[in-house]
């Protein structure tokens, strides 16, 4: 009797929490988990992958006294091309696809009256993915370590490769979850859906590429720090720019009265900063300051191409935010804001790395001054988009993609049209001539070096000019947004 | 004491197609209110921009006093909306269905638990609790579609053609579903192409075509106002042959004797009965009771050329004919 009376009771308190957790956790990954479980492609795929998996473990078990110490390589491969599989193929898109049909069966907006907001539902699809993706990995993990007993590939490897490879599933999820946001119309939508496998195909061949990579080579430089930094690295931006991607669907399915920029923005920043880190990072392991220039171009260059869509925001904000922020509340909606966030950010790495690349004092001259300059050039060809934007009196509300079409414009323009006339009038001065071209100026720069010296003062004066004609005619239309 | 839901000059435009054109209305709580008129006249869009799905041209839209234009967000608690595809989910049950969405609602525990219950106890789903949604009657689907909407206790119900393709039974079901929330005092907004569907449902209609709204205000104003307006009336009447004279004679005569008649039209002699119209000459406008006027001459002449009339009626105006009148026979 008494036996019973506990065995009855055990599963309702863990039941009880189990209902306490499923309160609190994001009501679409229930659902998913619900209807997951009972669909039939979780169960095929679940099986076929623990067949394979015992497949590959009989056969290396069987052959392992033959080709010793490869048979742990060589197994690890093959079961991480299994893995792969579900990983980077199938649940990417089941996860599109389950994103898809809430569009097109209308549940999006249900959904959306709910008040749950667009992100909370991305969160959902993403949530469950990876929820799923750790189910598979869990049951693939024996197996690994399986391979770790046959020798030929040690245990940091097998960690780091199934960290990674969550990473890149997130990733990857992300991508397909973003594309499925897209997907407005039946033409679109067709379209996005080869355009979801092409991607997912690749993204497959990239992932296993990676781990025959990792297998191959990971047992002889695990022990180094550029390898972690590697790793470290490249977890790191599949991680936030899916992220990224994910925060940006949320933004743009938010309406016009939510607070929708801020985790567009703070996964921007965050990207920006860990990136300088690690540029940091790789610095000071390698000691050679080349890598700050090289840590320079890119995040200037990354500064332009994601900070634009950051900075080319559509003006003001809803009322309600303005109360509760203020103006400068950069993680707010609104141009003004992105701009000054983007510009801040971009500032802050200038200075430290200049300084820290002084301090050393054993960088060349040339390639100290494309340090210098790339920002300026960031600077520049975010500020006069918007500075031209504004000009163009019609359509009255300066669109983001207004400013985003004429800086592609601008681009073309600035790099293409200075050396072309170089091609024309033979006796030009090319270092003049493409001062202002953000791709052969900094090559030029880095070619004259000593002489190159009055050209990054007069690219950053003009570019400091134009950041701040940006910035007030920004602020004058955020001023006029809210009178 | 001001209506629920005020819609004020609400237009929208498809690039330069004119979707919904300066409609206004208004909804009191406890009422029902039928949205109707053909495929394309606007109806969805109307609905979709009440719904906060949608931003209007121009025009403002006041849910409890407050614009749901400006505020969706705090609109949206308020309503609850059924678009035209029910929207479910396959591999889900009925309950899991509410229940999900009792969760995105942001009900907890017991109090979840007791909402997804009363809201099943309500729709008659009960029974169907652990059947999937994909395995529904169209009818069951379409119930459990209403049960959604009702989770959050919304004051306002906004239902795009929710009897389209119900069975008779369903129909009803339907109807008496709704009569039971207008009297807890919800405002039910609902859709239909189909007239009858709508007729017996509503307490108030709104007749509308090509983005314009032709007409407003309870059934009854409705058909009264649209029966003045029309343009023609149908009379039947039947003879009795018993007088002597042979029933094809009597017949013969009489239709000699209406044809003379100003405005009669379209007389057709089927044995005892005769059926015609009055019509008013094309562009003539209708004054108010004409019908009634012209048919009381007619009577007059008939009886006194002695024709043995047994029964002299104008068919009633329903919903219908109301339609037709206000639309000018612009529907299919
Ligand atoms: N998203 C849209 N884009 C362009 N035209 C639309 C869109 N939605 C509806 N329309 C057009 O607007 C008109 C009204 O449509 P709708 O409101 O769906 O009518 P109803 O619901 O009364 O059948 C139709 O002519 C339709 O083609
Ligand atoms: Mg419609």
């Amino acid at each position: 009797m008494s036996a019973q009376a506990v065995t009855a009771r055990e599963p309702d308190a863990f039941d009880r929490f189990g209902e306490q957790l499923a309160d609190r956790i994001n009501p679409i990954v229930v659902k998913e988990v619900r209807q997951g479980l009972r669909t039939r492609v979780f169960w095929i795929f679940f099986s076929l992958m623990l067949v394979a998996c015992l497949f590959i473990s009989l056969f290396a078990f069987a052959a392992s006294d033959g080709i010793a110490d490869k048979a742990g390589q060589a197994t690890f491969i093959a079961y991480f091309v299994c893995l792969g599989f579900v990983q980077f193929f199938v649940i990417p898109y089941a996860a599109y696809r389950s994103m898809a049909r809430e569009a097109e069966d209308e549940t999006w907006v249900l959904l959306t009256l709910t008040g749950i907001g667009p992100r909370r539902i991305l969160a959902g699809k993403l949530g469950s993915s990876v929820l799923q993706g750790i189910l598979y990995a869990s049951a693939a993990t024996p197996f690994l370590l399986f391979s770790y007993f046959l020798n030929g590939i040690d245990l940091p490897t097998i960690i780091v490769g199934v960290v990674i490879s969550m990473g890149y599933q997130i990733f990857l999820v992300s991508v397909s979850v973003s594309l499925a946001t897209l997907a407005e119309s039946r033409l679109v939508r067709s379209l996005l859906h080869f355009v979801l496998l092409g991607v997912l195909l690749q993204g497959l061949g990239f992932g296993i590429t990676g781990a025959v990579l990792i297998g191959e080579f990971a047992q002889k430089v695990t022990s180094t720090a550029a390898f972690w930094l590697t790793s470290l690295a490249v977890l790191f931006g599949m991680i936030t720019t899916g992220l990224l991607l994910f925060e940006s669907a949320a933004a743009r399915l938010s309406l016009a009265t939510e607070d929708y920029a801020r985790g567009a923005r703070f996964v921007y920043a965050i990207q920006f900063i860990g990136a300088g880190l690690l540029f940091l990072w790789g610095w000071s392991i390698s000691g050679e300051a080349e890598v700050l220039t090289a840590g320079s171009v890119t995040l200037s260059v990354y500064a332009t191409l994601v900070g634009l869509f950051v900075a080319s925001d559509r003006d003001g904000m809803a009322k309600v935010h303005w109360v509760s922020g203020g103006r400068y509340a950069l993680l707010k909606p609104g141009g003004l804001r992105g701009f000054v966030l983007v510009i801040s950010l971009l500032m802050l790495m200038a200075v430290a790395f200049t300084g820290l690349a002084l301090g050393e004092g054993t960088l060349p001259m040339g390639a100290m001054l494309v340090l210098v300059a790339a920002p300026a050039f960031a600077l520049l060809m975010l500020s006069l988009p918007v500075v031209v934007a504004r000009w163009i009196p019609h359509p009255p509300w300066q669109t983001p993609a207004m400013i985003r079409l004429v800086f592609l414009g601008l681009i073309v323009l600035m790099t293409g049209v200075p050396p072309l006339i170089g091609e024309i009038v033979s006796d030009a001065d090319d270092l003049f001539l493409n001062a202002l071209n953000p791709v052969v100026g900094l090559i030029n720069i880095e070619r004259q070096s000593h002489d190159a010296m009055p050209l990054v003062l007069l690219v950053w004066g003009i570019a400091v000019g134009l950041g701040f004609s940006a910035f007030f005619s920004l602020r004058s239309r955020d001023t006029e947004w809210l009178a | 004491m001001s209506a629920l839901l005020e819609v004020k000059g609400l237009t929208r435009y498809y690039g330069a197609l004119k979707a919904v054109d300066d409609i206004t209305f208004s909804l009191p709580a406890g009422t029902i209110l039928g949205f109707i008129g053909p495929n394309g006249a606007g109806k969805s869009t109307t609905m979709r921009i009440i719904a906060t799905l949608d931003v209007p041209t121009s025009g403002e839209v006041l849910l409890d006093g407050k614009s749901l234009v400006a505020r969706p967000d705090q609109a949206r608690p308020l309503l609850g909306y059924m678009p035209d595809r029910y929207g479910t989910y396959d591999d889900m049950t009925v309950f899991e269905f509410l229940d999900f969405f009792a969760r995105a609602y942001r009900l907890r525990g017991n109090e979840r638990k007791a909402r997804v219950d009363s809201v099943m106890d309500f729709t008659g789903l009960m029974p169907l609790k652990d059947k999937l949604t994909s395995e529904l009657s169209k009818g069951m689907k379409q119930r459990v579609a209403l049960g959604r909407t009702l989770l959050h206790d919304p004051k306002l119900l906004i239902l795009d053609e929710p009897a389209d393709g119900l069975d008779p039974r369903a129909r009803i079901e339907l109807r008496e579903l709704l009569r039971a929330l207008a009297s807890q005092g919800k405002a039910v907004l609902i859709s239909s192409h189909i007239l009858t569907e709508l007729s017996e449902i509503c307490d108030t209609c709104a007749i509308i075509e090509q983005g314009h709204l032709l007409a407003t205000g309870t059934v009854q104003e409705v058909l009264s106002r649209t029966s003045n307006a029309a343009a023609f009336s149908e009379v039947e009447l039947t003879l009795w042959a018993g007088a002597g004279m042979p029933l094809e004679e009597i017949a013969r005569k009489t239709e000699r004797l209406l044809l003379e008649q100003p405005l009669v039209t379209n007389v057709s002699v089927l044995n005892n009965a005769l059926r015609f119209r009055l019509e008013l000459a094309v562009g003539a406008t209708p004054a108010s009771g004409w019908v009634e006027e012209a048919s009381v001459r007619v009577l007059k002449v008939l009886v006194n050329a002695e024709i043995p009339v047994t029964s002299f009626r104008t068919r009633e105006h329903d919903l219908e004919d109301a339609f037709m009148s206000v639309t000018k026979g612009r529907v299919q």
